[in-house]
């Protein structure tokens, strides 16, 4: 039962998929969007579209640490870079997460797919998912903390890009250009052993998890954790109004992520948390009057409303 | 007096007693018919009313939902698992003030109306089959229904209790609430001797859907004063008395005929408070009668008959049946729950559509009673007005409402325009946001 609705949801299903296009065969026709695209446009599709950023982090952290770097064009480019992710990030946000992410898409094909077979969401308990929402952090933490020691020589060079090579991105996208090789185990050292194993145990983890629950690896994504801290400078806000809101619980229930900040909230408009995707699917099934809205900046792009959720839901009445 | 005696005093009175309902029912059905705003399409609910309404109600309705019924009191039991399982949902309620008579004497004197016209009209049947009902935890009187059923000389009924978790927003209520839709599935499917299927429960989520659909689209009239509460006020109460399907075909039907002149000279206020059940249409006859036009409630026979709007992305059988477990829990703002601070937000959210608040206290309903306190002082400190009504399914104190009413009337702002409440004029304004203003704003503002 494809999850197709009215206006925002089609709207954004739409824009996933001219962005999975571009951003995985864009390569292709002549598009390149560079080094900073901040979703998980993977460099190891042959023929993508664009890159994502958390490459480019990982090279500029480990490299522009070395002396070699200091003063030369490459670091001033990689800071222009730096600077093109930022902006990029203050003008969509997390849009790039629930709009524009192929690997997001591949995650919401998985939960389409499951929803045909009608197999039972799994939910994970709230405590669970709090311990869970750090991981992304450590994550962070992990590609940030690493590629200097490799150019201090402490680690081995098999250690560059250390996240690339433990993310699920990077097994599974490429297969949607055939390349299969990345499922394959490295056995040139102990330590590309371990790295390729650990990517092919996460790989099944994410796989499996993905099919069980909806956006399962965005829990864990680091970029999201990126995107979450660069927050004040992005304009694009899911704010509530405490006072409309019924309580009834529908944000809850359809949030991709299973954020109870939304519902519970009594006091702050501002409800947008880590986990947030800016998918806006509360926002469209809330079936009070201007209780949630999407704002960029001073402008309210959205409300939602009673008719809204009427049209937004009426594909149940279609269905069969 | 020898039993026999007894008894048949007892038959004359129920025979006199079904007499007095049924011309109660007459005299409503006969001002509905006689108003100037009276539509053909009306025709199909008038007629519901009038079968349905009867002492053997539940025959006429067996007959037109063409499916074994299945008892509820209450908004809480979600009518689509019940309708997936083959059954109707039928909501039992009565506001006939002669059948509440007929069992005054066995009970409380100061007990809730509507308890006591039901338990009065169920005499009428005699009331000897076993029958499954579903009955939620809601007020003290619900709980103690069956056992006062009982002491009127019903037969032993097959119950289902629904234990309401009162703090709807603790977590492990909510958990509780789910474990009771589960084990309600497990009972539908014992009375049915087959299992709810993912595709039944799809389908009756999309006729309970199309029916919410035509109900908003009333209600969005409503708001701007296009229709009579007596009218919306049959619509909703004649819901449970048919299909649900054809219930809504009939509405659909009506909706392009209803007229789209509005009478500005009305002022608008929003009805709160206790249920108002056919044949006592004595409120809403009285809020005309004073110059008053409801464009709002919040009651249980009204706009809150069902949720509605289940919406759901875990279309498998659990996750159907939690959505409908946290939309009819969560969702609900009956009074019975400690937590129902959404409920005076949802009054003040609609500030808007009218320019009072009447609210409507049944003697004896204490949840309601008590929390007409609570909405009164907060909504006060917003400057609406409000006024208090208490009163039960007599007609004696008419005249007594009519003459308070008709005072309030003249206190309301002209329509459409009320004085600004300090939090609209910036005063004690401790909102966080703007946007907190800015969802209540036009059609308040003085031009």
């Amino acid at each position: 039962m494809a999850y197709m609705i009215e206006r925002i949801e089609r709207l954004r299903a739409f824009a996933q998929h001219i962005s999975f296009v571009i951003l995985m065969y864009g390569g292709r026709f002549g598009i390149n969007l560079g080094p900073a695209v901040p979703c998980f446009a993977c460099p190891f599709v042959t023929g993508c579209g664009g890159y994502c950023y958390l490459m480019g982090l990982q090279g500029f952290i480990g490299f522009g640490m070395s002396a070699a770097a200091a003063g030369s064009l490459w670091l001033f480019t990689a800071l222009g870079w730096m600077v093109v992710f930022i902006v990029l990030v203050a003008l969509l946000g997390k849009i790039w997460c629930g709009w524009l992410c192929p690997f997001g898409l591949v995650q919401d094909w998985l939960s389409a797919l499951r929803r045909k077979l009608g197999v039972r969401e799994r939910k994970i308990s709230l405590q669970t998912a709090q311990y869970l929402g750090y991981v992304k952090y450590f994550f962070l933490g992990y590609l940030i903390i690493i590629p200097p020691l490799v150019t201090a020589e402490i680690l081995p060079p098999d250690f560059y890009l250390p996240f690339c090579s433990i993310c699920p991105g990077k097994s599974l996208l490429p297969l949607f250009v055939g390349e299969t090789r990345y499922l394959a185990l490295d056995y040139t050292n102990n330590i590309t052993f371990a790295l390729s194993l650990t990517l092919l145990i996460f790989t099944g983890i994410t796989l499996v998890g993905m099919f069980f629950k909806e956006r399962f690896f965005c829990i864990f994504c680091p970029l999201l954790a990126l995107i979450h801290l660069l927050k004040p400078l992005s304009g694009l806000r899911l704010v509530k109004n405490i006072s409309a809101c019924t309580g009834c619980g529908n944000c809850r229930r359809i949030c991709p992520m299973d954020i109870e900040a939304v519902y519970l909230e009594q006091k702050k408009a501002d409800v947008q948390t880590a986990e947030c995707l800016n998918c806006f699917q509360c926002a469209e099934t809330c079936p009070s009057d201007a209780a949630l809205g999407i704002d960029f900046y001073r402008f309210r792009l959205f409300s939602s409303s009673r008719s809204h959720t009427i049209n937004t839901i009426a594909w149940l009445g279609k269905q069969k | 007096m020898s039993d026999q005696k007894q008894m048949s005093r007892q038959i004359r009175l129920v025979e006199k007693t079904a007499g007095k309902m049924a011309q109660e029912s007459a005299e409503t059905l006969a001002w509905l018919r006689a108003r100037d705003d009276y539509l053909q399409g009306f025709d199909y609910f008038l007629d519901l009313a009038e079968k349905g309404f009867d002492p053997q109600s539940s025959d006429s309705v067996r007959e037109k939902a063409g499916r074994p019924l299945i008892y509820l009191l209450c908004i809480q039991a979600p009518l689509e698992l019940i309708h997936a399982a083959g059954f109707h949902p039928f909501k039992i309620f009565s506001g006939s003030f002669a059948a509440g008579n007929l069992s005054a004497h066995g009970l409380p004197t100061l007990i809730c109306p509507l308890m006591r016209s039901i338990l009065g009209a169920m005499q009428m049947t005699g009331n000897k089959e076993e029958q499954p009902w579903i009955l939620p935890t809601t007020c003290d009187w619900v709980v103690k229904f069956p056992e006062m059923m009982k002491l009127f000389g019903a037969a032993e009924q097959r119950l289902h209790w629904l234990e309401l978790p009162h703090i709807k927003e603790a977590r492990e209520s909510q958990g509780l609430w789910l474990d009771e839709m589960v084990k309600l599935k497990g009972f539908l499917e014992q009375l049915s001797g087959r299992k709810i299927s993912r595709n039944a429960l799809l389908d009756s989520i999309a006729v309970y859907h199309r029916a919410w659909q035509a109900l908003s689209r009333l209600v969005s009239l409503r708001r701007q004063g296009l229709l009579s509460s007596a009218w919306f006020l049959l619509i909703t109460n004649t819901f449970f008395l048919g299909k649900a399907e054809n219930w809504t075909a009939a509405l659909e039907k009506l909706l392009p005929t209803l007229p789209c002149s509005v009478n500005s000279a009305k002022r608008r206020i929003f009805l709160a408070g206790s249920p108002i059940f056919f044949p006592n249409f004595k409120l809403p006859r009285l809020l005309e009668e004073a110059g008053l036009c409801v464009t709002g409630d919040d009651i249980c026979s009204g706009e809150r008959l069902f949720p509605g709007g289940v919406s759901f992305k875990d279309s498998s059988v659990f996750g159907l049946i939690e959505a409908l477990a946290q939309r009819y829990h969560q969702g609900c703002l009956c009074p019975t729950f400690a937590d129902n601070q959404r409920r005076i937000r949802n009054i003040e959210a609609q500030a808007e559509h009218f320019d009072g608040v009447v609210f409507h206290v049944l003697k004896g309903c204490h949840p309601y009673d008590l929390e007409s306190y609570t909405i009164e002082s907060g909504l006060k400190k917003q400057g609406i007005k409000f006024i208090r009504l208490e009163t039960d399914h007599a007609s004696e104190d008419s005249q007594n409402l009519l003459t308070r009413l008709e005072a309030y009337s003249h206190t309301l702002p002209s329509s459409g325009l009320r004085p600004p409440s300090p939090r609209e004029r910036g005063e004690g304004n401790n909102s966080p946001h703007p946007l907190a203003e800015e969802g209540r704003g036009e059609g308040i503002r003085c031009t």
